[in-house]
């Protein structure tokens, strides 16, 4: 019986078949705006919020204070209480790039880890972490320890990927691969705004509807429509993931 | 003992030049050039200095006319010598993120770390 940990997410969970597997590494992709680091707030708020569950949030993309408005301006009002008390560890761009150097935050990071009082992980992003290794195969490698080092240290782990054009044309990085699960958040423009969408392509171990599904980006943070369906572009089960 | 081979390496004409140079990779080439030190030399120190673990292979780099360069990178930041009791030499390695993301990796493997239940 594999164990799940809800992600909070309004209508994911349900498509997810109750939530994302514990102690795996699931990214989540998407272009600038598609509601990545929405996912990442809400997936530890929520944590913390709904299900005992506190939280570790990296953030190579924006300070703490833009943060919190970011989590206040969805509603997460108790973004900031949850900081102070600990339930929810911020390491912002400033605090991971002191002094240019990553390496001695990593340390306090590792630290933390082991900390077993955190049960989940938010790495915002993927593609800024990565620009500390040489090479393809560095990446790759080190990918491969941290989410070694994250799933031995009982966290759950949401990651988020810079991408380009997403669909239909996917261009599939590598880091697709070595994950335990896929999520892409997609966006369209249309005449009155934007249509958004999410498309769970791949989750290690478990059974999941690989359709793709209309989602919301509105106060209260990420909302999907598990009931209708957007498109069948996919045949029936079908990744190419 | 080694540490005064360590020391004896470190003191050879060159050796703390090419140690301070190889911050970033470079290739015993380069290093010559650079240095300003004969070519055998260098590849002599590199030789030294790679044996005794103060510098490292960092990878093989295709040259513009696609040959494959060795290039290499000091592996350490600091070297103190203590005096009192036994000789002591201390060798404090570069912290990368590598480096740390490496021993959290291989300490997961240990018994000490309470296995995953």
């Amino acid at each position: 019986m594999v164990e799940l940990t809800e992600t909070g997410i309004d209508g994911l969970d349900g498509i997810l078949g109750g939530g994302i597997v514990r102690d795996s590494t699931t990214l989540i992709s998407g272009n600038p705006g598609a509601g990545k680091s929405v996912f990442g707030l809400q997936y530890i708020y929520s944590g913390v919020e709904s299900f005992e569950e506190d939280g570790i949030y990296l953030s190579f993309e924006e300070n703490a204070e833009d943060l919190r408005q970011a989590a206040e301006s969805i509603g997460f009002e108790n973004w900031q209480e949850h900081v102070e008390s600990g339930a929810i560890r911020v390491f912002d761009k400033r605090e991971l790039l002191r002094e240019n150097d990553f390496s001695s935050s990593l340390e306090i990071i590792l630290d933390d880890l082991q900390d077993s009082r955190y049960e989940r992980l938010v790495l915002d992003s993927l593609t800024m972490f990565q620009l500390f290794f040489e090479d393809e195969r560095e990446r790759r490698t080190y990918l491969l320890k941290l989410t070694d080092i994250l799933r031995e240290n009982g966290l759950t782990t949401v990651m988020t990927n810079e991408q380009g054009t997403v669909f239909p044309e996917t261009d599939i990085g590598l880091e697709n691969f070595l994950t335990d699960g896929n999520i892409f958040l997609l966006q369209t423009p249309t005449e009155s705004g934007v249509n958004r969408y999410v498309w769970v392509a791949k989750m290690r171990k478990q059974d999941i509807d690989t359709d793709i599904f209309p989602m919301e980006l509105a106060q209260g943070g990420i909302q999907v429509h598990q009931n209708a369906s957007a498109f069948s572009m996919l045949g029936e089960g079908e990744s190419p993931i | 003992m080694a540490s005064v081979d360590v020391l004896r390496t470190l003191g050879n004409k060159y050796s703390a030049e090419i140690l301070e140079a190889a911050e970033e990779p470079r290739s015993a080439q380069e290093l010559s050039d650079e240095l300003d030190i004969p070519i055998a030399t260098c590849y002599r120190r590199i030789d030294e200095l790679t044996e005794h673990g103060l510098l490292e292979l960092h990878d093989n780099v295709l040259s513009d006319d696609r040959r494959r360069i060795k290039v290499y990178r000091r592996s350490i930041e600091t070297i103190q010598v203590a005096f009192d009791e036994d000789l002591a030499v201390e060798v404090e390695e570069r912290s990368t993120v590598t480096n740390k993301l490496d021993e959290a990796w291989r300490n997961l493997s240990e018994p000490a770390c309470t296995s995953s239940s």
